[in-house]
């Protein structure tokens, strides 16, 4: 019975802070519009776009004695792709010589390489700790 | 509309609850997170009335530390938002796609999180590359949309409340339902989950956690990049001041006595080191050492109220955060100063020549450069 009202109290909490934040988005009538295109748009393109190429990628790449750590390869190179997006793609003149200083390019596939021979010396000591674990034939 | 193709179906393992619960809890708590530090941000930033003048000036770190945390704990975030997404995936298919007027709204809520929360990390990652692609004003509508993302999520762990309960450990009565052999493939994956928030965080985060420096490769920001090491935001081109030239220069004082002194009468005056981070809402931050002139003494010379609130006002012409407002706990900090230099030389122009305020505990954008008064207020 507390759990079922600790339950209600919490919904309706979700909701009122839910309500908070439509009211501060309709008081600004002329951001509206563009907020529900950006915000439909971020559904969109995960759900139709994102979503089926990973599970796709998945499907082909991921299977076999090694999965896990390919799977692992995969979620740690894309999640880094991912978050160094907007300092590879960003067009236009930056602000001053202090924004975005780094070769992007260069540390994005630096992480990947890491990645990819972190991937493989992890597979090497699995196979090796598992041969020696098995009686000589 | 049900066909050989739809809705699909889904072979593969995991998407399943207990592996949704274990990935959920850890991006519950990376959301609660970003949104407590992004609201003491805002409310650093743009203080309602009541709190205007009562802002702590300690801990000293304070805003570095909070701000942060807020953008480590967003893109921390991005990972384990994929992966949860892809863990529950397979339910968008579910067959009827509505069963009641509940199941209706559950799924409205649903939708309403999963569009918030893409939108905020995508809209947060964006700003701390300063890219601006969307046609709304920034500030106000991630602001907006946290405490719509906030709430759904309050909502979504009230509905799913049993769920989470059933499958909270590994030997919860729910995931011991589920089919054994699936264990060690899901702890492989979350050890992967884990792995790449590690991977992004560690890549990330010495823009504001400086013992980690050496291994920011894809933050926007470098600490050591900037004139006298120090990144910029606004430089004087861009504020329109261009050199200042010091003979002309003149720091206004007004008050209940109010003067005006030239630079090197400022220079003439009781200097101070302070060791004070800068720390930017777009997440980097880089601790300093100032000297200059401390405000209090100036508000004493202008026989200033104990409590009276400052403005400063800066000789900026363009660009916003001209004017920047702090209440007595600020102001009478003995480390807040009107530093005039940097790092053992004189400030340069883009870090605000010939005069600017250092604070504790301040968001980066209220430290105002290029200072040309000080008011005091009632």
């Amino acid at each position: 019975m507390r759990v079922k009202v600790l339950r209600l109290l919490a919904g309706a909490a979700g909701l009122a802070l839910m309500g908070v934040g439509a009211s501060l988005l309709l008081d600004r009538q002329q951001d509206l519009m563009g907020v529900l295109e950006w915000l439909g748009g971020a559904v969109v393109l995960h759900d139709a776009l994102l979503a089926p190429l990973v599970l796709l990628v998945g499907l082909v790449l991921v299977r076999g004695g090694v999965r896990g750590p390919i799977r692992g390869a995969l979620l740690v190179g894309g999640a880094l792709t991912a978050v160094a997006l907007p300092v590879l793609l960003r067009p236009g003149p930056r602000a001053n010589s202090t924004v975005l200083p780094l070769d992007y390019p260069r540390n994005w596939l630096l992480t990947l390489v890491a990645v990819a021979t972190f991937t493989v010396l992890l597979v090497v000591a699995k196979e090796v700790r598992r041969s020696r674990r098995r009686p000589p034939s | 509309m049900r066909s050989r193709f739809f809705p699909p179906v889904f072979k593969g393992r995991l998407h399943d609850a207990r592996t949704a619960t274990s990935i959920g809890r850890w991006l519950g708590l990376a959301f609660a997170v970003c949104f407590c530090t992004g609201l003491i941000s805002h409310f650093m930033q743009h203080p309602p009335g009541w709190l205007a003048g009562e802002l702590p000036s300690r801990p000293v770190w304070g805003y570095r530390f909070t701000q942060g945390l807020h953008v480590a704990s967003g893109i921390a975030a991005i990972p384990l938002l994929l992966a949860k997404l892809w863990t529950v995936y397979p339910r968008l298919f579910e067959w009827p796609p509505v069963r009641s007027v509940r199941h209706a709204l559950e799924r409205v809520s649903v939708a309403v999180l999963v569009a918030a929360a893409l939108f905020e990390l995508a809209t947060g990652l964006l700003n701390t590359a300063q890219w601006y692609p969307w046609p709304f004003s920034f500030v106000e509508v991630h602001y907006a949309v946290a405490w719509l993302l906030i709430g759904a999520l309050v909502l979504h762990i009230a509905v799913k409340a049993p769920e989470i309960a059933a499958h909270w450990s590994r030997r919860s009565a729910g995931t011991l339902s589920l089919p054994a052999e699936d264990a060690p493939d899901r702890r492989s994956l979350l050890a992967a989950v884990a792995a790449a928030v590690g991977a992004v965080t560690i890549t990330t985060v010495g823009q504001s956690f400086t013992p980690l420096k050496d291994l920011t490769l894809l933050a926007p920001r470098h600490p050591d990049h900037g004139p006298e090491g120090l990144p910029v935001n606004r430089t004087a081109a861009a504020a329109g001041v261009g050199l200042i030239h010091p003979e002309r220069y003149r720091l206004t004082i007004s008050g209940p006595r109010p003067y005006t002194l030239t630079l090197d009468e400022l220079r003439a005056l009781p200097q101070h080191e302070v060791e004070l981070p800068i720390a930017c809402v777009e997440g980097w931050s880089k601790s300093a050492h100032w000297t200059g002139v401390r405000v209090v003494d100036l508000l004493e010379r202008a026989g200033a109220p104990v409590h009276a609130r400052v403005r400063v006002v800066s000789l900026q012409t363009r660009g916003g955060y001209r004017v920047s407002e702090m209440g007595h706990e600020h102001a009478r900090d003995p480390l807040t100063l009107l530093a005039l230099r940097l790092n053992g030389e004189e400030l340069s122009p883009d870090h605000g020549y010939p005069v600017r305020l250092i604070a504790p505990n301040r968001p980066g954008v209220l430290q105002t450069k290029w200072v040309g008064r000080l008011e005091v207020l009632s």
